[in-house]
């Protein structure tokens, strides 16, 4: 082989080699997130500088990439679950109860996507509940049932959607800066998958 | 004189010599092709490196999904515009809750400060301001039983905003604006159906108009 087929071959690698690494990992840093800009509870993910002026290049690149208008991390937390609790895919093919025990920021909502951000098309026309929609149990507890069928209580319809994502916001200042100065919330919902078809 | 600098090339130079030692010793502990193409992985590192880090930040100005971009063709300039609530067919944003009522204004402070008033009726509620960039600079939440009436003006950040009329209020606000558009947002989220038409009639009394020079 001459040098120069020697060169050129070798530079064609490198060039597909920096092209697959750089545009590979950037992509998986901007839309899974790494712990430098993300912070992980169970199954539950949020970006911990989401919205801030002052966000890592990461937040911004995820929030301008995805759509997303999120009000300062400071004061309002996104929480996105793709898992239940054992690290199962969510997926609409089976039920779930999301458990809230000893979870009392001032506001909270719930609501149900697919895996493009699109709410779930459903005949109930429910995709969300909050604090305060959600009915409590006798106990305090408030358990929300995501199910594709009817079902008693806070029923959230889980549609035909094959991959589903959950969305937890949690409105509260003092609750984000506990997050914010490393703790961990309380508690957090939990995930239970009760069944599949 | 020269002294000084003469010391420091000497440490210099030490310290390099001592680095092209290290580096030789790490080369001999590389198995045979790595050893041979060694130049060529540390190149391509490099490689991957720059490209990850253009990619990061080439990333929202290349998206055509972005959020401002999104609401600039459906939301009339400086006027507040309450949205109907989120539903499969006519959803907005991607994740956006679909349990809170949401007013929003895009403004643009080239013709004059913006005038922005509003009401945050309780927790959950928010006042709050976005960069096209999606940079929330400004927020204010609501307080649980406390209604809040808030009147600002949002004038252009350095010395056009030092310009600005100030306030005829002078109990008002005057917050910079960091770029001169932007998204004026107000939420209330949806205590049920029995609520929306009082979320929503509160929701309109919230305003944003230019204030002429």
């Amino acid at each position: 082989m001459s040098l120069l087929r020697k060169v050129l071959l070798n530079l064609a690698v490198l060039v597909v080699l920096a092209l697959a690494g750089g545009l590979g990992t950037a992509w998986y840093m901007i839309e899974a997130g790494s712990q430098l800009s993300t912070r992980t509870f169970g199954p539950w993910v949020t970006w911990a500088a989401a919205g801030r002026p002052d966000a890592d290049p990461y937040t911004r690149a995820h929030t301008g990439r995805n759509g997303l208008l999120p009000l300062s991390s400071t004061l309002e937390l996104t929480f996105r679950a793709k898992t239940d609790g054992n690290g199962g895919r969510l997926s609409s093919a089976c039920d779930y109860a999301i458990v809230m025990d000893d979870f009392e920021p001032a506001w909270w909502g719930l609501a149900l996507f697919d895996g493009q951000g699109r709410l779930v098309t459903n005949a109930a026309e429910r995709h969300a509940f909050s604090r305060s929609t959600a009915m409590r149990e006798p106990d305090g507890r408030t358990v929300i049932t995501l199910a594709r069928d009817a079902r008693s209580g806070n029923w959230l319809p889980s549609g035909r959607s094959n991959r589903i994502v959950l969305v937890l916001t949690v409105l509260d200042a003092a609750w984000a800066a506990g997050i914010h100065n490393g703790g961990a919330p309380k508690s957090m919902p939990e995930i239970l998958r009760t069944g599949c078809r | 004189m020269i002294q000084p600098y003469l010391q420091l090339l000497k440490q210099l130079l030490s310290q390099l010599l001592k680095l092209l030692a290290l580096i030789s010793t790490v080369r001999l502990l590389l198995p045979g092709w790595l050893r041979r193409r060694w130049r060529m992985v540390v190149a391509s590192a490099l490689l991957i490196g720059i490209v990850h880090i253009c990619a990061t930040f080439a990333a929202p100005a290349l998206s055509s999904g972005h959020a401002y971009q999104l609401l600039r063709v459906k939301l009339p300039l400086n006027r507040m515009v309450v949205l109907p609530p989120q539903a499969p067919a006519r959803q907005i944003l991607p994740y956006l809750p679909p349990d809170v009522l949401y007013a929003m204004c895009r403004y643009d402070l080239s013709g004059g400060p913006v005038a922005v008033t509003a009401v945050v009726a309780d927790a959950g509620w928010a006042l709050s301001l976005h960069t096209p960039q999606g940079g929330n600079f400004y927020v204010l939440p609501g307080q649980q039983l406390r209604r809040t009436e808030v009147s600002l003006l949002l004038v252009p950040s350095g010395p056009e905003g030092a310009l600005a009329p100030r306030p005829e209020n002078p109990a008002d606000t005057a917050i910079a604006s960091p770029t001169s558009e932007g998204l004026i947002v107000v939420r209330g989220p949806l205590r049920g159906l029995a609520w929306a038409a009082e979320t929503e009639a509160t929701l309109r009394r919230a305003s944003c108009a230019q204030v002429k020079r």
